[in-house]
């Protein structure tokens, strides 16, 4: 039931999703996990299952939404789109997200120097 | 609240079609992983690794797709459905355990939920009046005197509802009961006499016609009458131009103006056949209306909103004190009291009922401690199951949902199967209830009941199947796997746990078996009790004569001379007499007097006596033995001196020391109040009240000179009962065709109708005790025959090491020992602190009477002994060789 997932975690990879579909506009599960991939520089190997989790968190709450189409290479995939509320959604939390990992990463200065 | 309701709608779609999305999510793996083997191709991979790869980097597709569904579906509601209908499917396979479960559990239920209907109607259902909590009855008191609350003089009671400020409207009320004449045989019907404000205060309005209006109420209006849908409907056969006829009420002609639906009740019990005048129509109370000192007139009022009871408490108080000043005669020294109409009438009843209520919650108790202790024993043997689904990734609360989920189920159905017993139990108890008690039509399995029955089936799946489900889930997962689940050992604090629940069975059980015990004596105590007077093969009848009629008391004596001289000289019915109030059928009238020579007894100290008048054969008839001086006779007539016999209580009770014959006494009651009567006998005691009440001070006078406008007949004789009512019918239509005669019965079987509540109470309650005598004895059964089950081992390893099959049994039985005198002990304390609530519906017997609790306890431990020999005997012919291979 993955109650034991800590919410940050679950938290930052909705993020992650959000912050890639906004970029990079309509993408599917497949192209979303290859781009967080990437992006990452391929330290962050996650399980690319868990993309879909955080894909049907996130329809529920309304901040995408998912159509069927075709992929590059003729496939039938599910495409999803980053909405206007996911967007807001977004900015507040990239905003709260730079504020947070400021504050840990001066707790953490603080706590080397002593 | 938007984003809520999206999520709630997404969800819900999976909810409705649970395969498409479930193929959708198919579909858009199946594309994540040709997309991603593609991927790992152009990486240079060969095929089939590629794809392996990509389905490894994907992660566990089952898992997925389950994260999938609870993620997507309504989890909880969606995961309950999964595990009833697997709760459903394990019942399934173990038919005889959810049989002994629902069964045990429908009994419980069952009962508990036809008393409920009992208690519903009678004590909780708001009466059928509108905002019935506004209603009170209000009495006159003089609690120094002992007179708790009495009616009201129509004086007092007019001066009242025009002064106060509390009560937006009041109303007087009596009843009677006329004969009604000109539509085919006479009958009697009940006469609720009233001011006309009754409609109005509680709320109702006719069916037919109109309600009484403020001018019928006045001296001179035209005589009216409203009727009863059920009068109406019956003898009127629901004429709908009924209004403007008349009908003939003790001969006297009123005109009908309305009809009342059958909803409306007034008088509060009565249901059924009545009629309502107005107060000034009657031919009895409407001469009394003048006087202020009398106190016959019933008031209801509905308190005003906002006004407190304390409020109107010192408003009636005040009001009192001014009636007291202004009149003090008639008023010193009374107070006014007021009490909700509905606690007034369901006073009587309300105490009885808590006992039975109570009763047969224990026995549920019981049912639920069975229960648990079967779903333990389950539990345990379902530890490797358990322990396989735990391995397999099961969460602990997951595990104690579907346990509970299978708890719910076997609940329900035993909810279910209790309400169709309830039913059948609510018809049972219907024709078992005295008929006088309050609302007893009223008594069905209406919704409010079934809510109650659902909530108890839920409450009561909670009490049996929490603490197995934790415990199950609680069990240490290495061992129940390493020992090969089904024989693995049971946890010490479990066995303690069953142990406990089986002794609780045995203490409630206990507490049960006291109580009934208590009442099953005292009824006996009350069966075999004499009233003084011998009511073998005496036939009994009511005769009233309607008094525009029959208006002096000349003509009632003359009409009863008449009748039993014609009765006696019927063959076989000689011993005929007249008596106004029959003893213990009838109410009774008790009145202070006064003894000539001796100092007027204070309001605080008064004497009172109960007044009969009786014709002379009365005694003889009754065979009630005189005791000193002589009975009345036939001399003893109007013109002759007045007499009274007094009963040998009286006489012990008021002439300590003397011979009360030649001593006159006098009271206040017509026809010639205050005159001094010569006491010229002693007669023997009788229980006049009830058959539970020793007897009082009675003083019997001559109905020649005391007559009555009616007379109770009571006729010993050996022919059928039948045919002395037909011979009392006959000879009373001879006299006049249009008097009724009613209430023919036996007396033997009217006084034992007295006992109907406590026999009522007292077979309930047995019954209750014989069903948790039976739970706890399996209950004790089970614990045992489980333990026994356990220890086969243990005991072939005995037996091989050379225990004798004595030392087994002595073994087992211990353990019996134990449960039942734990059982015992907690039940000791508790049954008698239960007993004492059942005090006043003792008779004759302590709360704490030995012998029952010693009968009881030695009961108990004889059926739980029997119950723990049966496993006991199985232990003791363990063969060794087999329980030793049986591993």
């Amino acid at each position: 039931m993955g109650g034991d997932k800590s919410e940050i975690l679950q938290g930052t990879l909705d993020l992650m999703v959000l912050k890639t579909l906004d970029a990079m506009g309509p993408l599917h599960g497949y192209g979303i996990a290859r781009r967080i991939e990437q992006i990452s520089e391929e330290a962050l190997q996650i399980n690319q299952g868990t993309i879909y989790a955080s894909l049907v968190r996130l329809m529920h709450k309304g901040w995408i939404s998912g159509s069927w189409g075709t992929s590059e290479n003729n496939r039938k995939a599910k495409f999803y789109t980053i909405s206007k509320a996911g967007r807001k959604q977004l900015h507040t939390e990239a905003q709260n997200w730079q504020r947070i990992s400021g504050v840990i990463g001066r707790v953490l200065r603080i706590a080397e120097r002593s | 609240m938007i984003a809520w309701i999206r999520a709630l709608a997404s969800r819900t779609r999976t909810w409705f079609s649970p395969g498409a999305v479930e193929r959708e999510f198919e579909r858009e793996l199946a594309t994540h992983i040709e997309l991603l083997t593609e991927e790992n191709v152009r990486r240079g991979m060969p095929p089939e690794e590629a794809k392996r790869a990509a389905r490894i980097r994907l992660g566990g597709q089952t898992q997925l797709k389950e994260t999938n569904r609870e993620l997507r579906g309504l989890p909880l509601l969606e995961t309950f459905f999964q595990d009833a209908r697997f709760a459903v499917r394990t019942l399934r396979k173990n038919p005889g355990f959810t049989a002994v479960a629902v069964l045990t559990l429908a009994l419980g239920i069952g009962a508990n939920t036809a008393i409920f209907s009992v208690v519903y109607a009678m004590l909780l259902k708001p009466l059928p009046y509108s905002q019935p909590e506004q209603l009170f009855n209000v009495f006159q008191a003089q609690p120094q005197a002992g007179v708790g609350g009495t009616g009201w003089s129509y004086a007092n009671f007019a001066e009242l509802r025009e002064q106060n400020h509390v009560f937006s409207e009041m109303a007087g009320s009596q009843n009677h009961q006329l004969t009604l004449t000109g539509r085919g045989e006479p009958t009697v019907v009940n006469t609720s006499v009233i001011t006309p404000e009754i409609f109005s205060l509680l709320g109702q309005t006719p069916l037919l016609g109109r309600a009484f209006l403020s001018e019928d109420g006045k001296r001179g209006a035209a005589p009216v009458v409203i009727l009863s849908e059920n009068l109406w409907r019956g003898t009127f056969g629901a004429d709908p131009k009924i209004l403007g006829n008349s009908i003939d009420l003790d001969k006297r002609s009123f005109t009908i103006v309305g009809v009342m639906p059958a909803v409306f009740r007034f008088p509060v019990l009565r249901e059924g056949d009545q009629v309502w005048i107005p107060l000034v129509q009657d031919p009895v109370f409407s001469s009394w209306m003048s006087g202020r000192g009398g106190h016959w007139l019933q008031v209801t009022g509905r308190l005003k909103p906002g006004i407190s009871v304390k409020q109107a408490q010192a408003e009636l108080d005040a009001f009192s004190e001014r009636l007291a000043k202004e009149f003090p005669a008639e008023n010193s020294g009374w107070t006014i009291r007021f009490v909700p109409l509905q606690e007034l009438f369901v006073g009587g009843v309300k105490s009885g009922l808590l006992v039975l209520l109570g009763a047969v919650g224990l026995v549920l108790l019981i049912a639920c401690a069975n229960i648990a202790n079967l779903l333990l024993t389950r539990a345990t043997s379902r530890a490797r199951e358990i322990a396989v689904r735990t391995t397999l990734g099961a969460g602990r609360s997951r595990i104690v949902r579907q346990l509970l989920s299978e708890t719910f189920v076997l609940g329900m159905l035993g909810g279910l199967a209790g309400i169709a017993l309830a039913y059948a139990g609510v018809q049972g108890l219907t024709s078992l209830l005295p008929q006088d008690l309050p609302q007893v039509n009223a008594i069905r399995v209406d919704h409010f009941v079934l809510g109650f029955a659902l909530l108890l089936s839920a409450l009561a799946s909670c009490a049996f199947g929490l603490a197995p489900a934790l415990f199950a889930a609680n069990s240490n997962l290495q061992s129940s796997l390493r020992e090969g689940g089904a024989r693995s050992g049971e946890s010490v604090h479990r066995r303690r746990v069953r142990g406990f629940l089986a002794a609780g069975e045995i203490a409630l059980a206990m507490v049960l078996l006291v109580a009934a015990g208590l009442l099953l004596r005292s009824f006996s105590k009350l069966m075999a009790v004499s009233p003084g007077f011998d009511t073998q093969n005496i036939v009994q009848a009511d005769i009233s004569l309607p008094q525009f009629q029959y208006s002096t008391p000349q003509q009632w004596t003359a009409f009863s001379n008449e009748l039993l001289t014609r009765l006696q000289s019927e063959p076989g019915m000689g011993d005929s007499a007249v008596v106004v109030p029959r003893p213990i059928t009838d109410g009774f009238i008790n009145l202070g007097f006064d003894i000539e020579g001796s100092p007027a007894a204070s309001s605080s100290a008064s004497r009172t006596a109960n007044y009969v008048s009786v014709s002379p054969d009365y005694f003889r008839v009754m065979k009630i033995p005189l005791v000193a001086g002589r009975l009345i006779d036939k001399h003893d007539v109007a013109s002759a001196p007045r007499v009274s016999l007094i009963s040998a209580a009286m006489a012990r009770q008021y002439f300590p020391n003397q011979n009360p014959l030649g001593k006159h006494i006098s009271f206040a009651f017509p026809p010639d109040s205050g005159a001094p009567r010569e006491i010229v006998g002693i007669v023997g005691d009788v229980r006049d009240v009830a058959l539970g009440q020793e007897p009082g001070a009675m003083m019997y006078v001559p109905y020649a000179q005391s007559p009555f406008w009616g007379a109770n007949v009571v006729v010993r004789s050996g022919l059928s009962s039948a045919s002395v009512a037909a011979a009392i019918r006959r000879n009373v239509q001879q006299m006049d065709k249009d008097l009724p005669v009613t209430d023919v019965a036996m007396m033997t079987n009217s006084v034992e109708g007295s006992l109907a509540q406590p026999k009522f109470r007292t077979f309930l309650l047995g019954l209750f005790a014989a069903m948790a005598l039976a739970l706890a004895a399996t209950g004790i059964f089970g614990v045992i025959s489980y333990s026994v089950s356990r220890r086969t081992n243990e005991i072939g390893i005995r037996v091989a090491l050379g225990a004798s099959r004595w030392s087994i049994l002595r073994m087992v039985f211990r353990e019996t020992l134990v449960l039942t005198s734990v059982g015992l002990a907690l039940g000791l304390p508790a049954a008698l602190g239960a007993s004492h609530l059942l005090g006043h519906m003792l008779y004759n017997v302590s709360a704490n009477d030995p012998a029952t609790l010693g009968t009881v306890a030695a009961t108990l431990a004889l059926v739980a002994a029997m119950a723990g020999y049966i496993p006991a005997r199985r232990a003791m012919r363990v063969d060794p060789m087999v329980a030793l291979r049986h591993e």
